[in-house]
């Protein structure tokens, strides 16, 4: 094999470990509290449940084990899922599937967390049920469809007290660690950051309705209905419906707005946005959209623009951070992530960084390269160097995040997307949708980030 | 080994990349040139020859390879590709065209496919060969994790030029430990040819190989067979970068019968 996992010498390793932590674990008595061995059940068995499982199987945590699986996709998903399960019964894995949550929830006496990765109007629903049965949830992005939605499940959180970690899965991600911790806030490279933009632009190819084979069984129409889908095919795109998700502003844009909130240390105080359904037929949710958010810093005013397009890809998807001093470019996609020192900034003044391993002076364009065509022009800035962000991680992406989730249950972490979190953000982005419909400037009180 | 009956080349193309005249590379998915060879080569379990090059063969009539392609689809999450080992870059333009023999056919189209697991996660072995590779999830068969294999038998012992494969291509992904060999024999014991080998650390007991791993995509990728021949193709892999299941959308064996 390959990759930076020999997968085989993993399954061995997991295996040996499963069983010796299922034993020590029976070893402390019914009452002792064990945190070695957690107990999971995936709640919503479409593509992203399958992500989150594999990201999870493939983090080799001793001691999480899947037990049992639940979708209304019961001849589809929920058969393949249950299916993968069962290859890991070595593990002390289960495949108990099931179609209703509650009776899972019910069923299901030793389970202590539940993924949640349904569709975004349910999770308001499946997160409450599950805290307020006990259990630790970790729940997919975005937090709600609705921001009462949302409300409720930060108020369930406080009441119940168990771990909710909402799926922002660039929070957990060691390269946006590093830029946080190291290069903005340690070293402030980037001096004082007057500027965002980012962007996530899909193909046409890649934003198509998803259809159903004929060789796959649908879901019973009477199932779709009890389930708040009109039919298997606004089921299989759910996301581009208005009450069940956000469109592409939700979607992609929430991941990256969130770094905005999170890199500045701020909530936005207004929105401007615009969008529309001018491309898609039969998509209820805008297919483009551009916004610009207003910030107040510790540092003063910043102004940031995100835009999400879905027949062209160009440039595909990054956020940029504009500082007086230095431009951070990153993105999830481990192969970009640049830092540049503005031209009129010493080099020697981000020496330091380099030699203590912050950023990587050898990979980078230090040099401008010049054009043969090119004149000197007194009202061009000296050209910014290139640095190269030292960090990277070969692990999927999810996985970084979901053993946050599992160290706060072991009480060795905190959660770093916990409910309130993750509800402002919601607030953020959900406000761009209401912002494109009113076609106005909406003001963002601090108190509307607040439960 | 009988000697091959017919050359089949890459259709000779320069492409001028940077100033830089390049040929064709070897590999029509990829511009570099092959990987490096491993440091050691363990013996593989069965007798295993390596498909003979191009350059023994005779010339004959080649027309390009007629391939109809699935709709380009890549949803979703994107996945983390970085930390591969022996990574081939992207060719960043559409596959050239391979040249084949006239009256070269999709030999594989509903033939009888065998696995090493008789019933699949999801789908059935059928799938394998019955023309659909679109990327929806009803047109992937899945096989479980650790060394998998699908079997194609043509019915009768054929001149082979190109195998393609679609692996899954919903997302970029990259699978491991693809080998892909003929034979005549059902059980892959005696007169097994290796026309595909990226398994570079001889995972599967096969050899290692010296082909590079590569992003799955709509365009399938194409294995020059260089006209081995054989009337089993079998397929192995072993995970992906993603999960721990092999996938297949559709099997081609492109070829003619022995005459």
């Amino acid at each position: 094999m390959k990759s930076g996992l020999n997968r085989r010498e993993f399954l061995r390793t997991s295996a040996a470990i499963g069983t010796g932590l299922y034993v020590s674990g029976k070893a402390l008595g019914a009452d002792a509290p064990n945190k070695d061995v957690i107990n999971v059940a995936l709640l919503g068995a479409g593509t992203q449940g399958q992500v989150l499982m594999d990201a999870l199987i493939s983090a080799k945590e001793p001691g999480i084990r899947f037990v049992a699986v639940c979708d209304i996709w019961k001849d589809f998903n929920l058969r393949k899922v249950s299916r993968r399960l069962k290859q890991w019964e070595s593990l002390g894995y289960r495949s108990t599937a099931y179609t209703d949550y509650k009776e899972m929830l019910d069923t299901e006496k030793d389970l202590d967390a539940v993924i949640i990765a349904t569709p975004d109007f349910w999770h308001a629903e499946h997160s409450i049920a599950c805290m307020e049965k006990g259990l630790h949830v970790y729940c997919e992005k975005e937090m709600s469809n609705t921001i009462e939605g949302a409300r409720r499940m930060v108020q369930t959180q406080r009441k119940t007290g168990k771990l909710l970690q909402i799926g922002h899965q660039r929070r957990s991600n060691p390269r946006y660690i590093h830029c946080y911790d190291k290069l903005i806030k340690e070293a402030k490279l980037l001096g004082r950051i007057t500027t965002i933009n980012g962007q996530w632009n899909r193909s046409k190819e890649s934003c198509m309705d998803i259809i159903l084979s004929e060789k796959t069984p649908a879901i019973e129409q009477a199932v779709l209905n009890q389930y708040g889908f009109k039919d298997m095919k606004q089921f299989l795109n759910w996301r581009w419906y208005k009450e069940l998700g956000g469109g592409p502003i939700v979607d992609l844009g929430s991941h990256q707005i969130d770094i905005y909130s999170w890199f500045l240390g701020a909530n936005p105080k207004s929105v401007i946005a615009g969008g529309g359904t001018d491309y898609w037929k039969g998509h209820e949710w805008y297919d483009n959209v551009m916004a610009i958010y207003e910030y107040d810093t510790s540092e003063g005013p910043v102004r940031a623009f995100y835009q999400t397009g879905t027949t062209n890809s160009a440039n595909g998807y990054y956020e940029c951070f504009m500082g007086d001093e230095g431009t951070l470019v990153i993105s999830e996609a481990s192969s970009r992530g640049s830092i540049y020192r503005e031209g009129w900034v010493e080099e020697a003044k981000w020496d330091p960084w380099a030699v203590k391993g912050y950023i990587d002076k050898s990979k980078g364009k230090l040099v401008a390269e010049k054009k043969d065509d090119a004149v000197l022009d007194v009202r061009e800035s000296i050209p910014a160097a290139e640095y190269k962000i030292s960090v990277t991680m070969t692990d999927p992406y999810h996985t970084p995040h979901l053993k946050n989730f599992f160290n706060a249950i072991r009480g060795t972490e905190k959660l770093n997307c916990p409910a309130e979190v993750g509800y402002e953000t919601a607030v953020t982005v959900l406000k761009v949708n209401e912002a494109v419909q009113k076609a106005n400037r909406l003001e963002l009180k601090p108190e509307e980030f607040k439960v | 080994m009988k000697h091959l009956k017919v050359l089949v080349l890459l259709m000779a193309m320069t492409a001028v990349i940077g100033g830089c005249s390049k040929s064709q590379p070897a590999n029509p998915g990829s511009d570099e040139t092959a990987a490096p060879a491993a440091a050691e080569t363990s013996q593989p379990a069965a007798q295993v020859e390596e498909a003979p090059a191009s350059a023994d063969a005779q010339t004959g009539d080649l027309k390009p390879l007629a391939l109809v392609l699935p709709r380009p689809m890549f949803v979703g999450t994107p996945e983390n590709l970085a930390g591969i080992e022996n990574l081939e870059k992207p060719l960043g333009k559409p596959r050239p065209p391979f040249m084949a023999p006239e009256g070269t056919v999709n030999l594989a189209l509903n033939k009888p496919v065998t696995s090493s697991e008789s019933e699949p996660i999801t789908g059935d072995l059928t799938m394998v060969v019955d023309g659909d590779k679109e990327a929806t999830d009803g047109s992937v068969i899945e096989l479980g994790p650790f060394k998998q294999w699908v079997q194609v038998d043509l019915g009768a012992k054929s001149d082979i030029y190109a195998v393609v494969v679609w692996h899954y291509h919903k997302t970029p992904r990259v699978y491991f430990d693809v080998v892909v060999q003929t034979s005549d024999d059902p059980d892959f014991v005696t007169d097994v040819k290796t026309v595909f080998n990226n398994d570079i650390d001889n995972s599967l007991g096969l050899g290692i190989g010296q082909d590079r791993h590569y992003v799955e995509t709509a365009e399938g990728r194409l294995m020059d067979a260089k006209g081995v021949q054989g009337r089993y193709v079998r397929l192995y892999s072993q995970a992906n970068n993603q999960n721990d299941y092999s996938h297949y959308i559709e099997v081609e064996v492109y070829g003619k019968p022995v005459q």
